[in-house]
């Protein structure tokens, strides 16, 4: 695939737009992708890396990604220009039933590097408001500039379909920041979304999703109606190379969406 | 009376197998260790062996293997796939507990996205198994509920006859019956009795171990960090199990030009599953272990229905610290469900 | 009373008296021939200590399992004199504290043991010390003479053909106690120093890399050795390598803790003879 934009989101954070060089490839990934689903970006010499895609499945003229620079094949993506060919297979993986969300409210709760996969799910929602309810964002990170897709941030926050609450973590905060100071729990708590009819979507680091399920559980959140994602380490995407699995659940084959009810039978200690 | 291949024509047969175009592997013991290698002739087998150290796994899933190839050029990236094997390979004298691992294996290659390189090799290779005569202390195939002639796996069976002089002759399939029509003359009829098998004491109770292993509650059990404890964290019993399958893959080469290997990849190593993050789903050696427990005989039968184990004992016999498989199964089957 | 039933008695005594945490020593294996380490926590887990001739493998490397010397209590652990030097380096590399390891000492002379006199690495300063001359008098291994004898042509062909057997399942680098990084180099991938497929030149990579690592450090143990599944013969490499440090240097690894790391200083007097 070609890289045709690159955007800096956050110190490290970068998001890179992939177009379909072969167009049997991009009409296989119009059929099959859509919202939730994981592909495998790599750079030949490097590697590939597990990601989400970040681009809503009312979007597939291209793909977007979003990753830290952190590793290997991260550090050559991020080092890749405009113009240059990198490699993806995908989309692999289940997704986030949208159907079963229709004319339901919507909280998305994100932390960090964690807002891809919910803004691929976002924008799928925004992109056909009218089947959804209420959505609320409730998005953190641990510093002002470690917020990601900024722009889009700006833009959920002038909308008035959208209630968007924002917050870092305490120490985090920049001398003209407007919004919440705190962890996601915790203003997710202040911000109270009622559980009635409602969809959580919940994505984050490990840490983070543990507290606030128990957030949402306080908040009278049913286990079935919350949302999220599990990104373990993958190498092959096809359930073969045996890493991704937390007991005997295949992330990459049976995720890497699951309820919180599924995440809860799953032994805890391999989370 | 039954067909025997007696083995003073066992060279003949591996010539004509050659001849035919096929490439003949069997048991080789080089140096200090032993393998399932490709042979010139039947004296290179060492048939006495209880089994090689080296499972036959590796003729099919081997331990480095080439996909692609790549070159980057200034507007493109030339890519090139390499191929599966094609090869005709007649396997002699597999145990049956190697054979029964390509059975296991099998199912895992084939779902979701099928692996060519391992069902090429498959359909492309007659298994010639040899039921066992001489077992050791780590053999447990029948705690596996396998046995010493087990045909899982084979195309074609071969019974040790009690002289020490050949072998009943079974076909199982129809490349077994390819490969034996191609040495037909060569078999002779016979009344000679088969020697007994192997003996191979139950070492444990299974459907006892596989009760505790489902029971969610068993999970966090301080078991799990006792019987780990001396656990090094090698990839010795991984590599040598003849089902255990985990990959990597990694790309070799310069800036332009250069392979993606998949390489042989171990659960016990303790950055398989580390996230870029540093956070851990699988942090110390003990849940290391537990998940290969736990992937062979709770997670794997229930996608496939079949124990990722057929009680080589390799696991056990090479061990650098003497853990296992069998005394992890062992002590669990004492323990309550 | 036989060596072992006099440690029994010792060992009852330390874990009952709390003097330390956790006793490390043998237990009976599958076989008889076998012998399992064995992490003693309480008197009762001492009733199946073994102690005798087939307790041949080098405890010290479970001293440095995560988190076990944190707490800044003391360990137990039985050790042959190879272990004793192993301790030696570990402290003189920052690794533990030898002041929390207790030395249960014994020796092996054929088929029987004895008992070594000493609490501390540093009471044994008499027997490492003496190591040094020992090692340079001791005979060659016989298979070690071999190889010496052969051209270089012959020798690398020896090894191409041993390290072609290699499938990098990394027992030996776990066996050994002096490979304790945490992050080994051929786990580093930025860049990627060494190769981490399974063919001839990863494997001659990764076991030269290791050799090198291991030079002048190395107590000739055993342990990677007797670890490998594929019986590669690791120990001749790293005998080798002991034996051109000790005859540029002088220096034989392990004889006390304050031993400086050969490769890691430097000496004005330092032999330059291998510098191109």
């Amino acid at each position: 695939m070609k890289i045709v934009a690159s955007r800096n989101e956050a110190p490290g954070v970068k998001t890179l737009k992939l177009e379909f060089q072969d167009p049997a490839d991009h009409e296989l990934f119009k059929q099959n992708y859509r919202t939730g689903m994981f592909g495998l970006y790599g750079v030949y010499g490097e590697g590939e890396s597990t990601f989400c895609v970040a681009s809503p499945e009312t979007r597939k003229e291209y793909i977007e990604c979003t990753f830290r620079r952190s590793g290997r094949v991260t550090s050559a993506l991020a080092n890749s220009d405009i113009g240059d060919l990198i490699t993806f297979r995908g989309p692999y993986g289940n997704r986030f039933p949208l159907e079963e969300f229709y004319g339901k409210n919507l909280v998305f709760i994100s932390g960090g590097i964690a807002l891809p996969p919910t803004r691929s799910v976002i924008w799928s929602c925004l992109d056909q408001r009218e089947k959804f309810g209420k959505i609320t964002i409730v998005y953190g990170a641990r510093s002002v500039a470690d917020l990601v897709y900024k722009h889009e941030l700006e833009e959920w926050e002038k909308r008035d379909d959208v209630d968007l609450v924002l917050t870092v973590d305490p120490g985090g905060e920049s001398p003209d920041w407007k919004h919440k100071v705190g962890f996601v729990p915790t203003i997710l708590e202040e911000a109270a979304p009622s559980p009635g009819n409602c969809i959580a979507v919940l994505c984050g680091p490990p840490i983070m999703i543990k507290f606030t399920l128990i957030s949402l559980k306080k908040l009278g959140f049913e286990e079935q109606n919350v949302y999220t994602t599990l990104e373990n380490r993958m190498k092959c995407g096809v359930g073969k190379c045996g890493r991704c699995n937390v007991g005997s659940v295949y992330i990459c084959k049976e995720g890497p969406v699951f309820t919180a009810a599924e995440v809860s039978k799953m032994p805890q200690a391999d989370l | 009376m039954t067909r025997i291949l007696s083995s003073d024509k066992l060279d003949n047969c591996v010539a004509r197998w050659r001849k035919a175009g096929n490439k003949v592997f069997g048991p080789v013991k080089k140096e200090t260790t032993s393998s399932y290698a490709a042979v010139e002739s039947a004296a290179e087998f060492d048939l006495g062996l209880i089994l090689p150290d080296r499972s036959v796994k590796e003729l099919f899933f081997p331990q480095t293997e080439p996909m692609m190839r790549y070159s980057i050029k200034k507007q493109a990236i030339d890519t090139e796939d390499f191929q599966p094997p094609i090869e005709k390979r007649i396997i002699f004298g597999v145990r049956p507990c190697d054979a029964s691992g390509l059975a296991i294996d099998d199912p895992l290659f084939g779902w979701d996205y099928k692996d060519d390189f391992w069902f090429k090799r498959r359909n492309n290779s007659v298994i010639i198994t040899i039921a066992c005569t001489k077992s050791d202390d780590f053999c447990m195939c029948t705690s596996l509920k396998l046995a010493p002639d087990s045909t899982k796996g084979a195309d074609v069976m071969l019974r040790p006859l009690q002289n020490g002089k050949g072998w009943q002759v079974e076909e199982l399939t129809d490349r077994g019956r390819e490969a034996v029509k191609e040495i037909a003359d060569l078999l002779q009829d016979s009344a000679e009795p088969t020697a007994p098998n192997a003996m191979v004491p139950e070492k444990f109770n299974l459907d006892a171990c596989v009760a505790w292993l489902r029971n969610p509650e068993n999970f966090e059990s301080s078991f799990w960090k006792e019987i780990s404890m001396r656990c090094i964290g090698c990839g010795s019993c991984t590599f040598l199990c003849p089902t255990c399958h985990c990959f990597d893959f990694q790309d070799e080469g310069d800036t332009y030009n250069g392979i993606r290997r998949k390489n042989w990849d171990s659960c016990s190593f303790a950055l398989f599953t580390m996230h870029t993050s540093g956070h851990n789903p699988r942090s110390t050696q003990s849940a290391r272990w537990r998940q290969r427990i736990m992937h062979k005989f709770n997670y794997f039968p229930g996608k496939f229905n079949v124990n990722s184990c057929s009680g080589c004992g390799r696991c056990s016999r090479q061990c650098p610290v003497d853990m296992g498989i069998t005394e992890t199964l062992q002590a669990i089957s004492t323990l309550q469900p | 009373m036989s060596t072992q039933e006099t440690y029994k008695t010792k060992v009852k005594e330390l874990l009952s008296s709390g003097k330390v945490k956790m006793v490390i020593g043998y237990k009976a294996g599958t076989t008889a021939d076998r012998r399992r380490p064995h992490f003693m926590r309480t008197p009762e887990e001492v009733d199946q200590l073994v102690l005798d001739s087939a307790c041949i493998t080098n405890l010290s490397g479970y001293l440095l399992s995560e988190g076990l010397l944190s707490d800044g209590k003391e360990i137990a652990v039985f050790l042959k004199p190879d272990g004793i030097r192993s301790i030696n380096i570990l402290a003189a590399e920052a690794q533990l504290q030898s002041n929390q390891v207790v030395v249960l000492g014994f020796d092996i002379n054929g088929s029987e043991i004895s008992a070594l006199q000493g609490e501390r690495a540093s009471d044994f300063q008499a027997l490492t010390s003496s190591s040094n001359e020992a090692r340079l008098h001791k005979q060659q291994h016989p298979e070690s003479a071999r190889l010496e004898q052969m051209t270089p042509a012959e020798r690398f062909a020896y090894w191409e053909d041993a390290f072609s057997r290699c499938i990098k399942c990394y027992a030996c680098r776990q066996a050994c106690p002096m490979c304790y990084c945490r992050r080994c180099i051929v786990d580093n991938n930025q860049p990627q120093w060494v190769n981490t497929s399974s063919h001839t030149l990863g494997n001659f990579e990764w076991n030269i890399v290791r050799a090198f690592h291991l030079a002048g450090r190395c107590v000739e143990c055993g342990n990677c050795g007797r670890a490998c599944p594929v019986n590669i013969p690791l120990g001749l490499l790293n005998m080798k390598m002991t034996d051109e440090v000790l005859q540029s240097f002088n220096h034989y690894p392990g004889v006390s803790e304050t031993q400086e790391p050969v490769l890691a200083s430097f000496k004005k007097n330092d032999s330059e003879t291998f510098i191109l």
